[in-house]
C-alpha cells in the first residue's frame, strides 16, 4: 500500500515537473485534469486492494471457524476447493466462444446434399461473428448520423478550416516569441561566413539547378555580375527570392524557405559578386554601382 | 434408371492453367521492371516503349486479366463440370473463349507500351479492346450458363453463387466503365468528365477487386479446399450469409478511392460506412475456409497445397481487414496516394490471388496428368521464397508509405512545411524501394521454379483430355417436393439467382452513381475555368498516353499540408472539361494540379529533357523522345468536334481553326523557349506537353490570365 502511494506520488511528480517549468502557475488545468484521473485511478486502485483483503479475511474467518468447530485440515481445503473446480477447461470456453461444437458431434450435423463429394455442415453461423457484423453496421449508421444527420463532426471543408486557423494561431504565438524574424524591410546585409555558409547550402538544394553552381547563371539569370533585373538590394533579392517573379520562370520561395534561409541566401548571392566563375551567361538587366550594395 | 455417361473436358482446363502460368511469369517480370525503375529510372533502357508510366498499366493489366483471369477460367472450367455434373456446354465455345482471351491479352502487351490508354487505371485499353473483352464475356456467360442448364445437379452449389455474381457483375462495371467516344481507332475520350468520370472509374475499379480478385476465388477455395482437405464445408448458413452481404455492400463502397477529393460528401461518407460494415462479410469466406480446415490441420503441416490455402486465405483476412481501416478519413489522409497502398494491394494480390492459385495449379495439374507432383521439395522451396517474398515486398513499403505520408504533413514551428520539397522525401524512401525488389524478385523465383516444376510434372504424366465420369439424370421438377427453406429453392433456379445478385448489386450502383451522375448541381461550375486550347488538348493526350497520372496526381486535397505545398485545394468545377479525370491514385511525384505558371517553359523543357539537371536526385525517366518526335496535328479537328459532341463548348467551326491557333500557340512558346537559349521547333510534342502543363490550375487563380 505504501509503496502503491509512492508510486503513484512519484507518477505525479514527473508530470507536474515539466507543466511547472513550462506555465508560470503551478499547476495548469491540464495538470490539474491529470491528478483527477490519478487519483481516480488511485482510489480505484484502492477499492480493488480493499476487496481483495475482505475476500481474504473471509477467507481465514472461515478457516479459524471450521477449526474451531473440529474440521481437520484436509476437510477444510476439501471445503474450501470446490469454488475452484467449477471452472471449465479452457479449450471449452475457447469452442463456445467461436460457436465450435466437438468434432465428434460433427457426423449429426452433415447436410443431405453433397456436390462432388463436398459436404456441408449445419454449422450456425459464430456467434462472435454476428456480433462483429452488427456492431460494423452499427458504427456505419453512426457514422452517417453523426457527419450528416446531427452533423457533430465537420466534414472535410470545415475540417480544413480549423486546421488552417488552428496552425495560423500557433504560428502567430511562435513568431512573436522569435527573435530572428526578417522580412524584405528589416533584412541585414551581412558578411558573417557562418551566415554566407548557410546561404550557400539552400543556394546548392534549391537555386543552382537554374543559376549554376557558382550563379554563373543557365536558364536563370548570371548572379555575379553587376547587371540586375529586379533590384541588386538586399531587400530587393529577398523580395524576388520570397515571391518569385512568375512572369519569368523565377519561382516562389516563400512556402519552401523560411525567412532566415531566405535572408541567408541572399546574402550568399551578394557574396557572389565579382566572383567571374567560368561560362558565365551574358548581362541581363541594368548595371548597379557596387558601393549601393553596402550603403542599404 | 441407369446413370448417364459423359466426359469432363480437361484440355480446356489445362489450357487455361499453361496459360495462368506463362503470363504470370510475363506479367511479374514487368512488374519487378517497373519496380526497380523507380530507384533506377535508367532502367527503362532509355526506351519510351518500357518506361515506367507505360509498363505499369501493362503490369497491372497482365496480373488482374491474365495471371488472375486465366486461373480464374481454370478454376471455374474445372470445378462448374464437376459440381454440376456435366460436361461444358460446348467445347467450341470454350475454345473461342480461351483462344479469344489471349488475344486481348496479346492486343493488350502490344497498345500499352505504344501508349494507347484511356487512362482509367484496370481499365486502361482502348475501345476497339473493349468490345473485344465485352464479347468474350458474353461467350463465357453463355458456356457458363448454357452447362448449367444441361447439369445433372438440382441445387447450385456456393461456388456456383460465386461465379454467377462475378458474371453479371463484371458485365455491368465493365459497360458503365467503358462509355467511351471513339475518336479514332485507337483513340477515345471518356463520355463523362472530372468528379464524375472518377466516381464511375472508382466504382469500376473497386468492384473489379471485389468481383474479379475477391468472388471468383472465393467460388474456387469453396471448391477446391474441401476436396483438397478431404473435410465438409464448416457452415452452410455462414455461407449464404456471406455471400449475399458481401455483393451487396461491396458495390457500395468505391467511394473510398476519392476521400477529401471535390465528390460530394454524402457520397464520400457513403463509402466510408459501406466499408467497415464490409469487414465481417469478407471474413466469412475467411472464417468458413480456416474452420472447414478443422480437424485436417495435422495435413496442413505436410500438405504444402493446403499450407499455400492457408496463407491464402490469412492473406486475405489481412487485405480484407486492412481495406476498411484504410478507408477511415484519418488513416487515409496518410495512407492514400502513397507506398502503403501498394503494399495493401499486394498483399492481396500476391497472398490471396496468387497463393491459391498455386495451390489449385499443384493439387489439379498432377490430377489431370494422372501422376504425382514432380517435387514435393520444389514446391515446398516455393511456398517458403514465396512467403518470404512477400513480408519482403510488404514489409518495406508499409514502412515507406507511413513515412512519406507523415513527412509530407510535417511542419516547422516557423509554420512552414518541413520537407517542402517532394523530392526530399522520395529520396529517403528509396532504400525501402530496393528491398520491395528484392521481396518481388524472390516470389516471382518462386513461380519460375513452380513453372519447372508443373512442367516436369506434365512430362511424367499423360493428359487425361476427356475425363469420364457418370451420374444420374435429374428427374422432371414436378416430381420434387417444395422444400421449405427459400435459399433452398433459390439454389435450384440459376436465372432467378443471377437476376437476385444483378439486382442486389444494382441497389448501391443506382443510389450512389446516378445523383452524381444526373444531378447537374452536384458540380457547380466555375466561370473563369475554359476549355482547352487545341495544343493543350493535344499535351493532355501525350500526358495520357505516357502515363503521367500513374505517378503524379491532378487534386489537391482540403489540407494545410497540401495547399501550402501545391496552391489552393481543388474544386469539382475546375474538372468539368477532363474526359477522362487524372488525378490519379498515387504520388510518385509532387501533385500537378496547380503546375501551371510556377515554373518558366525553359525549367519545364530541361526538366523533361533530364529531370537530374533540375531537380537532383529525381527518379522521373527522361522524355527526350518527346524532343523528337513531331506532334500529330492531323488528329486536332476530330478530337475537337469529339469534345464538342460530349458539350464541350467550342464555338461552332472551331475545329477548322484549331490547327491554326494550335501553331500559333506553339510558336509562342517555341520563342519563348529561345530567349533562354534554347532551340526547339515549335511542332515538336514537347511543346504540347508544356503547353498543357502550364496551363495547369490557372484559371482559377483570379490574378492571373489564362496561358496563352
Amino acid at each position: 500500500m505504501k509503496y502503491l502511494r509512492l508510486i503513484l506520488l512519484a507518477v505525479f511528480v514527473m508530470f507536474l515537473q515539466p507543466a511547472s517549468a513550462q506555465n508560470d502557475s503551478l499547476v495548469s488545468p491540464e495538470m490539474q485534469n491529470y491528478i483527477g484521473y490519478g487519483a481516480i485511478i488511485a482510489m480505484m486502485l484502492l477499492f480493488l486492494l480493499a476487496l481483495l483483503m475482505i475476500l481474504r479475511t473471509f477467507k481465514v474467518l472461515t478457516k479459524v471457524i471450521l477449526k474451531s468447530q473440529g474440521y481437520t485440515n484436509q476437510q477444510i481445503a476439501a471445503e474450501l476447493k470446490p469454488a475452484k473446480a467449477e471452472a471449465k477447461p479452457k479449450a471449452q470456453v475457447w469452442n463456445k466462444l467461436l460457436s465450435l461444437r466437438p468434432l465428434s458431434e460433427e457426423k449429426d450435423m452433415i447436410m443431405e446434399h453433397e456436390y462432388d463429394g463436398i459436404q456441408e455442415l449445419d454449422n450456425p453461423t459464430p456467434a462472435w461473428f454476428m456480433v462483429l457484423f452488427y456492431s460494423t453496421i452499427a458504427f456505419a449508421v453512426c457514422y452517417l448520423l453523426i457527419y450528416h444527420v446531427f452533423g457533430l463532426a465537420p466534414l472535410q471543408y470545415d475540417e480544413y478550416k480549423n486546421e488552417v486557423a488552428q496552425a495560423d494561431a500557433a504560428q502567430k504565438v511562435y513568431l512573436s516569441k522569435a527573435a530572428n524574424r526578417v522580412d524584405e524591410n528589416t533584412v541585414k546585409f551581412v558578411s558573417d561566413p557562418e551566415v554566407i555558409a548557410s546561404g550557400q547550402a539552400v543556394f546548392k538544394q534549391n537555386c543552382a539547378a537554374c543559376h549554376g553552381e557558382h550563379g554563373q547563371g543557365v536558364v536563370g539569370p548570371n548572379l555575379t555580375d553587376e547587371y540586375w533585373l529586379h533590384g541588386h538590394k538586399i531587400g530587393d533579392i529577398f523580395k524576388t527570392v520570397k515571391y518569385g517573379v512568375l512572369s519569368k520562370g523565377m519561382p516562389t520561395w516563400e512556402k519552401q524557405l523560411s525567412p532566415k534561409q531566405i535572408s541567408d541566401v541572399a546574402n550568399y548571392i551578394l557574396s557572389l559578386k565579382d566572383t567571374h566563375p567560368a561560362a558565365a551567361k551574358e548581362p541581363q538587366g541594368t548595371k548597379e554601382e557596387d558601393n549601393k550594395i553596402a550603403a542599404n | 434408371m441407369e446413370p448417364e455417361k459423359f466426359y469432363y473436358d480437361n484440355k480446356i482446363v489445362r489450357n487455361f492453367g499453361i496459360a495462368t502460368i506463362v503470363w504470370g511469369i510475363i506479367g511479374m517480370t514487368v512488374g519487378l521492371i517497373a519496380a526497380i525503375q523507380l530507384f533506377h529510372p535508367a532502367a527503362n533502357m532509355g526506351n519510351q516503349y518500357t518506361t515506367f508510366g507505360r509498363i505499369r498499366p501493362l503490369h497491372t493489366n497482365a496480373v488482374i486479366f491474365a495471371f488472375v483471369g486465366n486461373a480464374i477460367f481454370m478454376g471455374v472450367y474445372y470445378s462448374l463440370q464437376r459440381l454440376l455434373k456435366a460436361r461444358m456446354f460446348s467445347t467450341a465455345l470454350s475454345q473461342i473463349h480461351f483462344w479469344g482471351w489471349q488475344l486481348i491479352i496479346v492486343s493488350a502487351v502490344i497498345t500499352l507500351p505504344l501508349g494507347l490508354t484511356t487512362s482509367h487505371e484496370y481499365a486502361e485499353l482502348e475501345w476497339p479492346i473493349d468490345i473485344a473483352i465485352t464479347l468474350i464475356w458474353v461467350v463465357f456467360g453463355v458456356n457458363m450458363f448454357g452447362t448449367i442448364f444441361k447439369r445433372r445437379e438440382r441445387h447450385l452449389y456456393v461456388a456456383i453463387w460465386f461465379y454467377i455474381a462475378t458474371f453479371v457483375t463484371i458485365a455491368v462495371l465493365h459497360i458503365v466503365n467503358s462509355f467511351e467516344l471513339p475518336v479514332s481507332p485507337f483513340k477515345s475520350y471518356m463520355v463523362y468528365a472530372g468528379v464524375q468520370d472518377a466516381l464511375v472509374q472508382w466504382w469500376y475499379g473497386h468492384n473489379a477487386v471485389a468481383f474479379f480478385l475477391t468472388t471468383p476465388y472465393l467460388g474456387m477455395m469453396y471448391y477446391f479446399l474441401p476436396k483438397m482437405a478431404n473435410r465438409p464445408i464448416y457452415s452452410y448458413k455462414l455461407s449464404i450469409l456471406h455471400f449475399w452481404a458481401l455483393i451487396f455492400i461491396y458495390i457500395w463502397a468505391g467511394p473510398h478511392h476519392l476521400l477529401y477529393t471535390t465528390l460530394p460528401g454524402w457520397a464520400q461518407s457513403l463509402g466510408v460506412a459501406f466499408s467497415i460494415m464490409l469487414i465481417a462479410p469478407s471474413w466469412g469466406g475467411m472464417i468458413n475456409g480456416l474452420l472447414t480446415l478443422r480437424g485436417a490441420w495435422d495435413k496442413v503441416r505436410e500438405d504444402v497445397v493446403l499450407k499455400f490455402m492457408v496463407v491464402g486465405l490469412t492473406a486475405y483476412g489481412m487485405a480484407t481487414f486492412e481495406g476498411p481501416m484504410l478507408s477511415l478519413k484519418q488513416v487515409n489522409s496518410i495512407a492514400h496516394f502513397s507506398d502503403w497502398i501498394v503494399a495493401h494491394v499486394h498483399v492481396g494480390a500476391l497472398g490471396w490471388n496468387g497463393f491459391l492459385t498455386f495451390a489449385i495449379l499443384y493439387w489439379l495439374m498432377p490430377r489431370m496428368y494422372k501422376t504425382e507432383l514432380y517435387s514435393k521439395k520444389l514446391a515446398s522451396f516455393h511456398f517458403w521464397i514465396g512467403t518470404l517474398g512477400i513480408l519482403f515486398y510488404a514489409i518495406p513499403m508499409y514502412w515507406a508509405g507511413f513515412t512519406q505520408g507523415l513527412m509530407l504533413k510535417e511542419f516547422t514551428p516557423e509554420g512552414i512545411l518541413k520537407y517542402p520539397n517532394f523530392l526530399q522525401t522520395t529520396l529517403l524512401i528509396i532504400p525501402m524501394h530496393i528491398m520491395r525488389s528484392v521481396g518481388g524478385a524472390m516470389y516471382l523465383l518462386g513461380v519460375i521454379v513452380m513453372a519447372y516444376n508443373l512442367f516436369k510434372t506434365m512430362r511424367q504424366g499423360k493428359l487425361v483430355a476427356n475425363e469420364p465420369a457418370q451420374a444420374m439424370a435429374l428427374e422432371p421438377v414436378h416430381t420434387i417436393e417444395r422444400e421449405k427453406a427459400w435459399h433452398r429453392r433459390l439454389e435450384r433456379k440459376p436465372i432467378q439467382l443471377m437476376v437476385a445478385a444483378l439486382v442486389v448489386i444494382l441497389i448501391g450502383t443506382v443510389i450512389e452513381l446516378m445523383p452524381t451522375l444526373t444531378i447537374s448541381s452536384n458540380v457547380p461550375t466555375i466561370a473563369s475555368v475554359k476549355p482547352y486550347t487545341p495544343l493543350e488538348l493535344q499535351g493532355r493526350d501525350i500526358y495520357i498516353r505516357e502515363g503521367c497520372s500513374n505517378c503524379h496526381s491532378q487534386t489537391v486535397r482540403p489540407f494545410r499540408s497540401e495547399t501550402e505545398r501545391y496552391g489552393e485545394y481543388s474544386k469539382a468545377g475546375e474538372f468539368v472539361y477532363d474526359h477522362p479525370f487524372l488525378w490519379g491514385s498515387k504520388r510518385t511525384g509532387p501533385d500537378l494540379a496547380r503546375e501551371g505558371q510556377k515554373y518558366g517553359n525553359a525549367w519545364h523543357y530541361n526538366h523533361m529533357m533530364d529531370p537530374r539537371v533540375m531537380s537532383q536526385g529525381s527518379i522521373m525517366p527522361n522524355y527526350d523522345w518527346l524532343i523528337s518526335q513531331k506532334l500529330d496535328t492531323a488528329s486536332t479537328p476530330a478530337k475537337i468536334r469529339a469534345m464538342q459532341t460530349l458539350g464541350v463548348p467550342y464555338p461552332a467551326g472551331y475545329d477548322k481553326i484549331a490547327n491554326r491557333e494550335l501553331d500559333k500557340q506553339a510558336k509562342d512558346i517555341a520563342d519563348n523557349l529561345a530567349k533562354d537559349k534554347i532551340k526547339v521547333q515549335s511542332n515538336k510534342e514537347i511543346i504540347a506537353v508544356i503547353a498543357y502543363l502550364q496551363r495547369l490550375g490557372v484559371d482559377i487563380k483570379a490574378t492571373k490570365t489564362t496561358n496563352k
